[in-house]
């Protein structure tokens, strides 16, 4: 699969060296090129500087070709113009995006776009873990 | 109306401080806590209300009243937050219209696609009017250094002039003038005799320097 990731944060870089590890063919943006350091040594995939909100940014990246985006700057207004950018204009087939605000991922779901909640899971785990300790 | 400003910059605080003094109702939301203040106590009015927060938070828009906006109006300077708070509003919250900034002029398109009602860049608009200046001032370039004494001028008409609300054929223009074009909004108009101008209409001329000269007087153009 062709995957665009934008942002190279954690998220971002552990997402982009799990998938090229299974062969993919991964393209990740930053507009801050130090961020690129977090990529393994091993990474081949290829690296691009600029902001991911631009559209001729994204061209160069390929969203034309590209089979799926994950939107995972740390910023969700950033994530949202992304993903919309994505599934509306160029019919990625597969589109997700991280935001922090459960709430907002709501919203986001009612608007058509697929979501990863870091506070949703953050919690979750929390809860699930407290609840097996109340049990032990 | 009531109108929400998402963003207290330049832009948000002069827009509040015009369309207030309209007798529109603002809400107005800023997530500077000082710039928020200042507002307030610069413009202090029953007819605004400030909201100290994220105009991209959904309770932050609750709060601030978007259930009673009619139109918001994203002018952040940041284009990602002005498009989500316009998709928040009109999707979630069902605001009927929304109007953004951008600052990227190629985002134009982009949020247009988008489903904001109205998409305004100060950029390409400033880029709009240098260009326009430019052809007028090619074209008239072109025929005073050919020795023509015809030039093509553009001339608005002001609220209260002799010209507002008289058809073409009641201007009585001297022979040598053609009056080529009525720019009204977004429409260019083809006149003819029955054509009849507004104030703000920006009328296209075509003729003899000296006849443009006389009729519509020197102060109209340097």
């Amino acid at each position: 699969m062709y995957i665009i990731i934008a942002g190279c944060g954690k998220v971002g870089a552990s997402l982009v060296n799990k998938l090229s590890e299974e062969g993919h063919d991964v393209v990740v943006i930053d507009r801050d090129e130090n961020n690129f350091s977090r990529l393994g040594s091993g990474s081949n995939c290829m690296t691009i500087i600029g902001i991911p909100i631009d559209e001729d940014v994204l061209k160069e990246a390929g969203i034309e070709k590209a089979d799926a985006l994950a939107a995972v700057t740390v910023d969700d207004n950033t994530n949202i113009m992304i993903a919309q950018i994505a599934q509306q204009l160029y019919h990625v087939p597969f589109v997700i995006m991280q935001t922090d605000d459960p709430e907002k991922q709501r919203a986001l779901a009612a608007m058509g776009l697929r979501t990863v909640c870091s506070t949703t899971l953050t919690v979750e785990a929390f809860f699930t873990a407290l609840k097996k300790g109340e049990t032990e | 109306m009531r109108i929400m400003i998402i963003g207290g910059g330049n832009v948000g605080y002069y827009l509040t401080k015009s369309l207030s003094a309209e007798k529109h109702h603002i809400m107005i939301v800023e997530e500077d806590r000082s710039r928020c203040e200042q507002v307030v106590s610069d413009l202090g009015s029953k007819r605004i209300e400030a909201t100290c927060g994220d105009g991209t938070d959904l309770e932050c828009l609750r709060k601030a009243g978007i259930f009673n906006t009619d139109v918001l109006v994203a002018v952040t300077g940041h284009d990602q937050d002005n498009l989500t708070a316009c998709q928040l509003a009109k999707n979630y919250f069902g605001v009927k219209q929304t109007i953004s900034r951008v600052k990227n002029p190629k985002n134009i398109r982009v949020f247009e696609k988008l489903g904001v009602d109205s998409v305004i860049s100060s950029t390409e608009r400033i880029a709009g009017i240098i260009n326009q200046e430019l052809d007028w001032t090619d074209v008239n370039k072109l025929l005073r250094d050919r020795s023509y004494n015809v030039r093509l001028r553009e001339i608005t008409v002001e609220q209260g002039s002799a010209f507002e609300h008289k058809c073409l054929k009641d201007l009585g223009l001297p022979k040598g003038l053609i009056l080529i074009a009525v720019l009204r909004e977004d429409q260019a108009i083809i006149p003819n005799g029955a054509t009849c101008l507004k104030a703000g209409d920006m009328i296209v001329i075509w003729g003899d320097e000296a006849d443009i000269a006389s009729t519509f007087g020197q102060r109209v153009y340097s």
